[in-house]
């Protein structure tokens, strides 16, 4: 059974939408339990860091995610602010820590081209490191998916970062993973055909 | 490179969908129509974002139009932006739970900046899109709100300042006089829309050919094209559309079409 985590943040219905698409009918949930006995976990997130923190915190809902992930090893797929809070902390609205399950910080994008617009919002290329292929191996070339955010992750260890994407003259990170932890900036459930493959390969690997 | 977006715009009006010239409406039909008669699932699988209007003439639903959303939008993944007739915030908490990403206002801007505002401060500036329709006077572009029915009396830069001042994060630009007939975007007035604001702006109003969206794209500022002309680009026409930008190098999104391969290939351990 996959879960995906209900903690308030934002719209989960598309998600949910996708993933019926492909056949899985997730559960949406904040239940321990549920979550605990789920074999696949989706933390999907519209908004701001610290506030996805807090509504995890008054959930009562880090320890539980830190048990089935960190401790049980059940893989994990963050997406947009549920992919920022994987990291150790965040900036936004001031300084918050974060689930820690990747080494770094969520910053806001600070572009070097001169007229370059924050939030970056639309469709744009990710290029993904080799060594993916369970999750990325449909797209050999440049693939876009649908981006709408202005902060991004800076990992620690640049082996965590396994999709960049440029924008004003950065490269922003797209997609981080380590062991069962799998985090997503763009919106697979809004990417069309190349998101729905993307997430029928985190359901089948 | 952050790509161009070809959008089509569903104009909706008591529960049917309507075509618009001018802003004068004729119904073609409802939504199990739109998909036998139109193939619009073909339509929503080539298109980089979809723009759904309640372009309704009375009292508004906004309950009724965010059900129709949810049950539209069900097998659909690619941003939405809704809106017509939002006249408080909980109706923006209705369609963004009804798969919006986006709320598209219009007679707010100038009778309830207060409402616009708020919008975009509760849902973020990238979640309000602030719809602008023109008509061209002897004056210059005249903003028109309600439905194009009341001038007011604002020109085009002052409507897309005062958008912009209120937090929007993008326009959406129609001209009323082009809107239906088939010749073509009003360039002068995207020119002058995109010297008055950095925001992204989408044209709309006049598309009858692909190269129609290869001129709109063209000009500087401009990041979106839309059509609602449904009767144009039956079946596979947004999706050769798409090629015939793209030949033309301005930078397009590109994916498999065929969604419907996709349809129930989770793996079954998964679920």
């Amino acid at each position: 059974m996959l879960a995906i985590v209900d903690y308030q943040m934002g719209n989960i219905h598309s998600l949910g939408n996708a993933l019926a698409f492909l056949g899985c009918e997730a559960r949406v949930s904040r239940d321990p339990e549920v979550l605990l006995a789920a074999d696949k976990l989706i933390l999907p997130g519209v908004g701001a860091f610290d506030a996805a923190m807090r509504n995890l915190r008054e959930f009562g809902l880090v320890d539980v995610l830190d048990e089935a992930v960190r401790r049980r090893g059940t893989p994990v797929l963050g997406v947009c602010v549920g992919m920022q809070i994987m990291a150790s902390r965040g900036t936004e609205n001031g300084f918050s820590e974060g689930l820690g399950w990747i080494d770094g910080a969520v910053e806001v994008i600070t572009p070097t081209v001169i007229g370059t617009r924050v939030p970056h919002v639309g469709f744009n290329e990710v290029r993904f490191a080799a060594g993916n292929n369970d999750v990325v191996g449909d797209f050999a070339k440049p693939t876009d998916f649908y981006f709408v955010h202005s902060y991004h992750m800076v990992c620690s260890d640049p082996a965590d970062r396994v999709g960049a994407v440029s924008y004003g003259g950065q490269e922003l990170t797209a997609m981080v993973r380590r062991d069962n932890v799998l985090g997503v900036q763009f919106h697979p459930e809004k990417s069309q055909s190349n998101g729905l493959k993307l997430l029928g390969a985190f359901l089948r690997c | 490179m952050l790509k161009k977006r070809l959008i089509f715009t569903l104009l909706y009006c008591d529960g049917g969908y309507v075509l618009s010239r001018n802003f004068r409406l004729q119904t073609v039909g409802d939504l199990a129509w739109l998909r036998e008669n139109y193939d619009f699932d073909a339509i929503a699988q080539s298109i980089d974002e979809l723009v759904v209007l309640d372009v309704s003439r009375g009292e508004r639903d906004t309950a009724a139009f965010a059900e129709h959303l949810k049950e539209l939008s069900a097998s659909y993944f690619l941003p939405i932006a809704a809106g017509g007739g939002l006249r408080s915030l909980e109706d923006g908490y209705r369609l963004l739970a009804a798969n919006a990403d986006k709320l598209v206002v219009n007679s707010p801007i100038i009778d309830n900046p207060a409402l616009v505002r708020t919008l975009a401060q509760t849902f973020g500036s990238q979640s309000v899109v602030a719809s602008v329709d023109c008509r061209k006077t002897e004056a210059g572009y005249r903003v028109f709100i309600h439905n194009g029915e009341t001038d007011s009396g604002l020109d085009v830069a002052a409507a897309v300042s005062r958008a912009t001042e209120l937090g929007v994060g993008e326009i959406y630009l129609t001209a009323i006089d082009k809107d239906g007939t088939g010749f073509g975007y009003d360039g002068e007035l995207a020119v002058q829309a995109a010297a008055a604001t950095r925001l992204p702006i989408i044209l709309s109003g006049g598309v009858g050919r692909y190269q129609h969206f290869c001129d709109g794209l063209a000009i500087e500022g401009i990041s979106g094209a839309s059509t609602a002309n449904i009767y144009n680009f039956i079946v596979g026409g947004l999706s050769r559309a798409r090629t015939h930008i793209a030949a033309r190098d301005i930078p397009m999104a590109a994916w498999d079409f065929n969604l419907a391969a996709l349809r129930g290939t989770a793996n079954k351990e998964s679920t």
